[in-house]
């Protein structure tokens, strides 16, 4: 049995320890390695990350390696003078590797952000998790997300919650939802506006659900979409330019079609009255579209809405009513109304513009869907896919949780919020970020340095100050704080971002490096063995 | 505004001979602020200029002379000089009505196109080599711009308790000139020099120096020096001329790289042109090194062609290499680490590339001439010695980056491409070692690997920068630095194909 065990033990050293192995597991960690880097180019770090850097064809290649490495020593064992080298570099080998696998499993690398004056001790990791919170009962679930660089079937249920599908990289895509029940007009459409330098397309709707609204604004243009049943009232001969709409019934008329009393309201402003089902409403369009009550209050309830066209003449306003558009014409000092049929186009008073209509639908409204994509980096950046999702079904109805956006479902009319985002680890003292300074090169905007000055808050041992800048790490409690990148808040001063670090390996590291070094400095250049010139001789 | 006033105030202060005493020599002393460093208005005069036309010279006049006479244009001065825009891309050229084979455009007749130059940019997505060159054409107008606003020139004040810049528009304003009228029938030359003197007062004038080392040219001497002694080492029985001339290339390329790091305050070895220049020099060295401890002349011939070729990149692969001295990064201040791990990694790339000329050199020799196995496995043996030096220095190289990137980003190894290359570079010399000891690896296949293998050192070392930076989709090949590691690439797989063909009998 024991010589079973010996044998089976030679054989295993004998494949693992001979140089052939060597060469083909070197060769095939070179080349799955250049793989990644060029994976990096294409993707992204994040992304070579998943893809070849952490997954576990990788890891076997390594594991492969240390197999090599160990073997390749014992099988030479026991020791030889001439080897003396041989077994410095193996020894420093291996425990790089075990330094860097203690690192692998027990080590932290994070990002810490800091806003300005406000205390922070949440490190996010680079790994993702959905927290489902139940705020009625004060719960909240964390699923973490799995390390993959493709889409990723979950298969997770809580308690009615099904988490479908994992997508770590993704962009949004368009998406026509059918409308099961028709509430007044909900319709949606798809335009191009473009001249000769610029283009874009434009995805207007009426529906609430819709990720899509019903206004934009490009540059100076002013894009509104409204029903249709609103365009007559731009069409029609209108001296006072108002246009009253009926919430209710979706449709509008021009005021003057009724009996309108016009008066001086309010601070000299015009006043109108109009009857509606024998009811008198007043309205000061100048100030609000809704009517007045009796009060004199804006009565919010009212189902009519009133506004002037002239609000829209002075600057680029353009009206889309599905097939039908409409705007000001400041030559002829006209509201021109034109119909556009499905593909076709119609010409705008502004730099050459056209609107062509690509699609029209009472029966669907748009929304934005995440897809699978590999991200795709540019200069340095990705500028594609960086958004992960995930797809949830509750109640039956299934939708995604984006990176961006938290969202809330009701559930049994409980609200149930989703947020995809990273993981973080809680510190048990706070950073405050006292000041960031950015240092530039003299005549330029180009930095030259970045510092954080911060304030640690240790709880009841009290404070201290410091100072951390390229190359000045801060060292606390096992974490150092390195300063890795900074951001502006919207009220004007800069933030700062921490690279957070905890390595437990890297005392073995640092020691089987050093071994490395010397083991090759001994085998290389102690042993000075030559072939001797041909033609010369030994004297 | 601005302009028509010193247009008017120069124009009536201005003699033609004035304008002339401007525009001298003496003026190429002018400290001035550009690029976030201050220097001798010589060298940003250089600089400009050759980024604008390709060319250090315009029409016969040096580049001080044509900058400075550029600059007299935004006072209304009447210069007609001949100004032309580089353009390296063809279908750039085509874009902007060029001939394919003219290789510049009248800047006039650029400034007229700068509206669709604009639109072709804002409808270009794709950030390809097409759009880099429109965009750099576009720099190249901008820069030239700035130039004859009077913008790129600056002037050293004093504000406050504080010495400033400010552009020579804004320098020249009416209250100076009539303090300069005073005291001198140039006022502009004479405010220029009380600029320098108060510049060299509260400074010194240690900036000068960067006026000597580009207008030295000492590298141009050290290549001279290393042809005469590779000929002379070949051509002679007696060493000793050859040896001579090694030395002396060998004290200009000290003397020049002294100069070099006085004027950056910083290890030669921050950008590809630094590098270039270290690795040529660290051959060399390192050639002798092993010249002494083998006692083989080989080496030394081997280090002065690998140190020629690296001068003879920095003479004259301007589209890749960029001799100009830049502020660095945040990150890259720290001289400790700049010195031992970017060092140790040039120095370990300069011991590889001399087995590479070597093993290039055994291909060539065995395929043309008769060469024993004895005389092969030798070659072979000296190979394996500058090998050595290169992988020994490879791995303390890439341990030092790690050691740093622990103490500035706090982690050790993070598969950043250019480490990851280092390390891949690292891994085949390793699998080439240790292959020797197997049957899979004889002497003649050990040769060809040695020469193929550097083809790795030199996509860790130009490759992630010029083609996995760019973004593989681009590719930029029509780049210098892709078009260079292309051509290197076809020129090492061509010798290794005619190298490995057995001979006919």
């Amino acid at each position: 049995m024991n010589n079973q065990i010996v044998t089976y033990y030679k054989k295993v050293e004998f494949f693992f320890g001979n140089l052939k192995f060597a060469v083909v597991i070197i060769t095939l960690f070179a080349i799955y390695l250049g793989y990644g880097t060029f994976m990096e180019s294409y993707h992204g770090t994040e992304y070579a990350n998943r893809l070849v850097y952490k997954s576990f064809p990788f890891m076997a290649i390594q594991f492969g390696m240390f197999l090599s490495i160990l073997f390749a020593t014992l099988i030479r064992l026991p020791a030889k003078k001439h080897l003396y080298g041989f077994y410095v570099i193996h020894a420093g080998l291996i425990i790089l590797f075990l330094g860097s696998w203690v690192t692998y499993q027990s080590g932290v690398d994070g990002t810490i952000t800091l806003a300005p004056n406000l205390p922070s001790r949440e490190i996010q990791i680079n790994e993702d998790e959905l927290k489902i919170q139940f705020p009625a009962k004060g719960r909240e679930v964390s699923v973490n997300m799995p390390y993959v660089a493709g889409p990723k079937d979950l298969d997770l249920e809580y308690e009615g919650i099904k988490l479908k599908t994992f997508l770590p990289f993704s962009e949004d895509k368009l998406e026509w939802i059918p409308i099961k029940i028709q509430e007044g007009s909900q319709s949606s459409s798809r335009y191009r506006l473009y001249n000769e330098n610029f283009g874009e397309f434009l995805t207007l709707t009426l529906h609430p659900l819709s990720d899509f609204n019903n206004t934009m604004k490009l540059g100076l243009l002013n894009v509104h979409y409204m029903p249709s049943t609103l365009a007559p009232c731009f069409s029609a001969e209108n001296p006072e330019g108002l246009i009253v709409w009926n919430g209710q019934t979706q449709d509008c008329l021009a005021p003057q079609k009724k009996h309108i009393k016009k008066s001086k309201g309010m601070g000299g402003k015009e006043r109108f009255e109009i009857e509606f089902d024998g009811k008198v409403l007043s309205f000061l369009p100048s100030m609000s579209p809704l009517p007045l009550n009796e009060k004199m209050e804006l009565n919010e309830n009212s189902q009519y809405r009133i506004f002037s066209k002239k609000l829209f003449e002075n600057s680029a306003h353009i009206f889309v009513f599905g097939k039908e558009a409409a705007y000001f014409d400041k030559e002829t000092k006209k509201w021109i109304a034109k119909p556009i049929e499905l593909n076709g186009e119609i010409d705008l008073p502004w730099m050459g513009f056209k609107l062509r209509l690509l699609e029209h639908r009472e029966d669907a409204y748009p929304t934005l869907s995440p897809h699978y994509i590999k991200p795709v980096q540019e200069n340095g950046q990705v500028i594609m896919g960086d958004m992960k999702a995930v797809q949830v079904e509750v109640n039956g109805q299934t939708f995604w949780v984006k990176s961006q956006d938290p969202i809330a479902f009701n559930q049994n009319g409980e609200r149930i919020t989703f947020r995809l985002g990273k993981k973080s680890i809680v510190l048990p003292y706070e950073l405050v970020l006292d000041e960031f300074k950015m240092d530039t090169d003299p005549g330029t905007s180009n930095p030259a340095s970045f510092e954080s000055f911060v304030t640690l808050f240790k709880g009841n041992e009290g404070s201290s100050k410091h100072h951390i800048y390229m190359n000045n790490p801060l060292k606390h409690e096992n974490f150092t704080f390195y300063q890795a990148s900074y951001f502006q808040t919207q009220q004007g001063p800069f933030g700062s971002v921490l690279s957070v670090n905890f390595d437990p390996g890297r005392f073995w590291k640092y020691l089987g490096s050093l071994l490395l070094v010397l083991g090759s400095i001994w085998h290389y250049f102690l042993r000075r063995k030559h072939i001797q010139k041909p033609g010369v001789t030994r004297a | 505004m601005l302009k028509t006033f010193l247009s008017l105030l120069l124009l009536i202060s201005f003699s033609a001979q004035a304008q002339m005493d401007l525009c001298n020599p003496d003026l190429e002393k002018q400290p001035v602020q550009a690029g976030g460093r201050v220097k001798p208005l010589y060298v940003l005069a250089e600089e400009t200029i050759k980024f604008v036309t390709g060319d250090s010279k315009v029409d016969n006049l040096s580049a001080t002379d044509a900058f400075c006479k550029l600059t007299l244009k935004a006072f209304g001065m009447p210069l007609n000089l001949p100004i032309k825009v580089k353009v390296d891309h063809v279908d750039v050229r085509k874009f902007l009505g060029m001939d394919e084979n003219s290789t510049s455009i009248a800047v006039d007749t650029l400034i007229g196109k700068v509206g669709e130059i604009e639109t072709e940019l804002a409808q270009l997505k794709e950030n390809n080599s097409y759009k880099k060159e429109l965009n750099r054409v576009n720099q190249r107008l901008r820069t030239y711009g700035a130039v004859v606003e009077a913008r790129a020139w600056t002037v050293p004040v004093q504000k406050g308790d504080k010495l400033d810049f400010v552009p020579i528009a804004e320098f020249l304003t009416e209250t100076r000139m009539k303090e300069a009228k005073e005291k001198s029938d140039n006022p502009v030359k004479y405010a220029l020099n009380e600029a320098r003197e108060l510049y060299t007062r509260v400074q010194g004038d240690d900036y000068l120096l960067e006026l000597k080392y580009f207008k030295w040219n000492l590298f141009l001497w050290a290549m001279l020096s290393a042809i005469m002694a590779i000929l002379l080492l070949f051509g002679l029985k007696n060493k000793t001329p050859g040896l001579i001339f090694t030395a002396l290339s060998i004290i200009l390329q000290v003397i020049s790289m002294t100069m070099r790091v006085m004027i950056s305050g910083r290890a030669p070895v921050t950008n590809m042109y630094e590098t270039v220049m270290f690795s040529g020099f660290g051959a060399l060295i390192i050639s002798c090194i092993i010249t002494l401890y083998r006692k083989e002349i080989i080496f030394l011939l081997a280090g002065l062609a690998y140190n020629v070729l690296s001068l003879m990149m920095m003479r004259f692969a301007h589209g890749m290499l960029d001799a100009g001295i830049s502020p660095l990064v945040p990150v890259l201040r720290d001289n400790f680490w700049l010195s031992t791990h970017v060092t140790t990694i040039i120095l370990s790339y300069a011991a590889l590339a001399l087995s590479w000329i070597l093993a290039n050199a055994i291909l060539i020799r065995s395929r043309f001439f008769e060469v024993s196995s004895k005389e092969y496995r030798y070659q072979a043996d000296l190979i394996y010695s500058s090998i050595k030096f290169g992988v020994v220095l490879l791995a303390a190289g890439i341990i030092l980056g790690g050691v740093w990137a622990d103490y500035s980003w706090g982690r050790f190894w993070g598969w950043d491409p250019k480490e990851t290359w280092s390390l891949i570079v690292l891994l085949i010399y390793m699998a080439i070692l240790h292959g020797r000891y197997t049957s899979w690896i004889p002497a003649h296949r050990f040769v060809a690997l040695v020469a193929g293998a550097f083809m790795s050192v030199m996509m860790a070392w130009f490759g992630v920068n010029y083609i996995l930076a760019s973004g593989l989709h681009s590719y930029g090949f029509s780049e210098g630095g892709a078009i260079f590691l292309g051509s290197f690439f076809a020129v090492q797989i061509a010798i290794l194909l005619i190298g490995t063909i057995k001979k006919k009998a």
